[in-house]
């Protein structure tokens, strides 16, 4: 391929050649000709490319938003040429570089392994792959190069980011009875107050209500809700409308999140976590535990995109039937642009489950983006804010999270 | 007891990096400034060249300014070297810091206009020095006092500055045909391709101005430096000093070119954003070793190409000759023997080496991704 240079020498021999003629300069037509002989000589030149084995090593093939991953592209000339490289590693466009560079210029000589570092920071969740390489080689002169793309892939995974959180989530009054002997690392009667029943033999006196035993006039224990495994049903809602705003400041993302922290702290007390998430269809990873289970968790949320407008009602219909019975139920969601949101609540109440909402406000996010004027942002405001004190008036709990606000903020008002 | 810690004074003489970049002369590796030597050489060469065909004498820029500016007689010899030398302390000039930058521009401008001023504006001065402690008359007892001279300016010899803002003049006038040598210069010391393709530019806009004898048709014969009109130098002669003049052409652009490149690819070695003193011995000699290494096979590429391209040059001339003299039909169908008989038979010769190119040479394909 002609380089810009190529097409300035040549472009200016013509024209040498030309104005030589129009002013019969003589001297202007043999320059011209020089300079053009020149370049159509040099076409005939080889330009060098070269064989080339591919490798990358990075620090880690998942990392979570915001975190940086570090790579080391490796390069090694398989063939016997010679010669200058330009490298350019392809990147997601998402990615940032904060070490380094993924372009270079490399002097490569025959079977000579050389490499170079960069690391990258990814803001946003997903699947990404670094590559194809690109590279380009030059003739002596650069007046002509050649460019080959080597796909050489390497893909990698961006989850969402997990925050800690500083209180328990939630409590289950149908503990799951474990078959076998497994260590516990919560487990027990619990700490939380559930009712209040007579003494029976064998009670611990430690656990007898000394103000109810004055009050009544006779032995009254404590029941605390038992802390105890349980299957936690994790509900992502990713239909279209919850890709309003942008970048990571959407209530998808915000959901995601948060559902890998409510995923990461229920996994890490042993419970069984399963997660859905639906929006155009609905994708399940099943109820498990352990290390790995997080990992297929991450790896469902990090795959979450906007799409479809499935209701809950409808998730929910198809979705209790297959549910232990009295599993809590964790949802995600902005809780717009869906009309069956009541109805889903009470049908899912009225079938013995427990179910909590975190929601992302999605009105901080227009009212950022200055996309809706005040007035009707007033009324929208208002009419979400019903909404939610209507559903907490079944008994439900709503976090309402607003945008800035962390995990444990919409955790401490349910 | 307690030491009290020693007090390094900072020098109130700043260091000379602190003045001037001049790293930025020398560059960082001695191969970039043997280029640079080498490109400022050619560029000498071709412009002298260039304007031995071109007289300037008979350019139409000197018909108009030669009428209206007293002593405009640009020589080649004076101004070539000279614009040259303006364009490289120019490019010293860039390299000041500053506010040393400043003061080196005030020095200039200072000095120019007291070389200018000096012979016209006087200072008559009175009785005493300014100021001088004088002993008052009469006194008792032999009391001094300050006593400032009364100070008159008087233009002395107004001549002699006109004739020297005329000779500024005369030479500002001459930056005009010397604009090559002084944009090529700082270009090639500047690293600045723009000026490089600036000086070329302007090359061809001269050549256009340029009418063999256009001198005699204005001015006197003493004027013009030549008495008859110069013979027209035969077509085969034009071509031939063409084909070294277009050498020098390339030879100028491809080192030049090459200063500015491999200078980019030494920054490639260095640590992003960094000095290269945080570069070992080792590397650095790695990197010296490397760009010496390249730049040999770089002339060496150079030299072949530019020899292939001198004697296909030369071919295409003599088939042209050959097609242009001999008897047959190819002579009385075209004018050969002329500007468009070189240039018909150097396409047809082009076309040759096209169809050959299409057969022989590398077949840059892109790998399907």
């Amino acid at each position: 391929m002609w380089s810009k240079k190529a097409a300035a020498v040549a472009g200016g021999a013509i024209f040498l050649t030309l104005a030589g003629l129009i002013r019969l300069n003589y001297l202007f037509i043999s320059a011209g000709l020089v300079m053009l002989t020149f370049v159509v000589i040099s076409s005939f030149l080889d330009v060098w490319m070269p064989n080339v084995k591919i490798k990358r090593e990075t620090t880690s093939d998942n990392i979570f938003e915001d975190g940086t991953m570090s790579v080391k592209f490796i390069i090694k000339n398989t063939g016997l040429g010679i010669g200058f490289v330009e490298i350019y590693d392809s990147l997601p466009p998402q990615a940032r570089i904060i070490k380094g560079s993924n372009y270079t210029l490399l002097y490569m000589k025959p079977w000579q392994e050389v490499s170079f570092e960069y690391s990258l920071k990814l803001p946003l969740r997903g699947h990404y792959h670094l590559g194809p390489v690109k590279m380009r080689v030059k003739d002596a002169f650069d007046l002509f190069y050649n460019e080959r793309i080597e796909e050489s892939i390497h893909s990698f995974s961006v989850f969402p980011q997990v925050e800690v959180l500083e209180e328990q989530i939630i409590t289950s009054r149908a503990p799951k009875l474990l078959s076998g002997a497994m260590p516990l690392n919560v487990i027990g009667t619990g700490t939380e107050f559930y009712s209040l029943r007579e003494f029976v033999p064998g009670d611990s006196l430690r656990s007898v209500n000394w103000k109810a035993l004055a009050k009544k006039g006779k032995m009254m224990v404590n029941e605390t809700v038992r802390e105890d495994v349980m299957d936690v049903i994790l509900l992502l809602d990713a239909r279209e409308v919850s890709a309003v705003g942008g970048g990571k400041d959407t209530p998808l993302e915000m959901s995601c999140r948060a559902a890998a922290t409510y995923a990461k702290q229920l996994l890490d007390e042993r419970n069984n976590v399963a997660l859905m998430v639906y929006g155009e269809t609905m994708e399940r990873v099943d109820l498990d535990r352990g290390e790995h289970h997080l990992f297929k968790i991450l790896t469902a949320l990090s795959s979450a995109k906007p799409q479809g407008n499935l209701k809950l009602e409808i998730v929910l219909k198809d979705l209790l039937p297959h549910l232990p019975s009295g599993s809590p139920i964790i949802l995600f969601s902005s809780l717009d642009d869906d009309h069956t949101i009541a109805e889903a609540f009470t049908s899912t109440i009225s079938r013995g489950f427990t179910i909590t909402t975190i929601s992302p406000s999605s009105l901080d996010f227009e009212e950022r983006m200055k996309r809706i004027p005040m007035e009707p942002l007033l009324i929208a405001k208002i009419e979400r804010d019903n909404m939610i004190s209507e559903l907490r008036s079944f008994g439900l709990q709503v976090g309402d999270w607003k945008y800035g606000d962390n995990v444990n903020t919409a955790l401490q008002e349910i | 007891m307690e030491e009290n810690p020693v007090e390094i004074k900072a020098s109130r003489i700043p260091k000379i990096d602190k003045i001037i970049n001049y790293k930025d002369f020398f560059g960082e590796y001695p191969i970039i400034f043997v280029i640079k030597i080498i490109s400022s050489l050619s560029l000498i060469y071709v412009i002298s060249e260039f304007y031995v065909y071109h007289n300037p004498m008979d350019s139409l820029l000197t018909k108009y300014l030669g009428a209206s500016l007293k002593g405009f007689e640009p020589n080649p010899d004076v101004f070539v070297p000279w614009c040259f030398a303006a364009g490289f302390l120019f490019y010293i000039f860039t390299i000041f810091k500053g506010r040393y930058k400043f003061f080196l521009f005030l020095l200039i401008a200072g000095s120019l206009g007291h070389y200018i001023a000096e012979p016209a504006i006087n200072v008559q001065q009175g009785e005493y020095l300014i100021p001088s402690k004088v002993e008052i008359e009469n006194s008792e007892a032999n009391a001094t006092q300050w006593k400032w001279k009364p100070v008159k300016l008087i233009y002395d010899d107004v001549e002699e500055t006109n004739d020297r803002i005329e000779d500024a003049k005369v030479r500002l006038t001459n930056v005009i045909f010397g604009s090559m040598p002084f944009l090529g210069a700082y270009g090639i010391w500047k690293r600045k391709g723009w000026a490089i393709a600036a000086s070329i530019g302007l090359a061809i806009i001269i050549g256009f101005l340029y009418t063999p004898n256009l001198c005699l048709e204005n001015f006197e014969e003493s004027y013009c430096g030549y008495e008859t009109k110069q013979e027209e130098k035969t077509w085969n002669e034009y071509l031939s000093s063409g084909i070294f003049i277009g050498l020098g052409f390339v030879i100028y652009i491809e080192l030049s070119y090459a200063a500015i490149k491999y200078e980019n690819y030494a920054e490639q070695f260095k640590p992003a954003g960094l000095d290269i003193s945080l570069l070992t011995n080792a590397q650095r000699k790695s990197v010296s070793k490397t760009l010496r290494t390249l730049f040999v096979s770089y002339l060496i590429n150079l030299a072949v190409i530019l020899f292939v391209t001198f004697i296909i040059a030369e071919v295409v001339i003599n088939i042209n000759k050959y097609l242009a003299t001999s008897d047959g039909q190819i002579q009385d169908s075209i004018e050969l023997q002329g500007p468009y008989g070189i240039v018909f038979t150097s396409l047809l010769f082009f076309l040759l080496l096209g169809i050959i190119r299409m057969f022989i040479g590398p077949d840059n394909k892109m790998k399907e991704a």
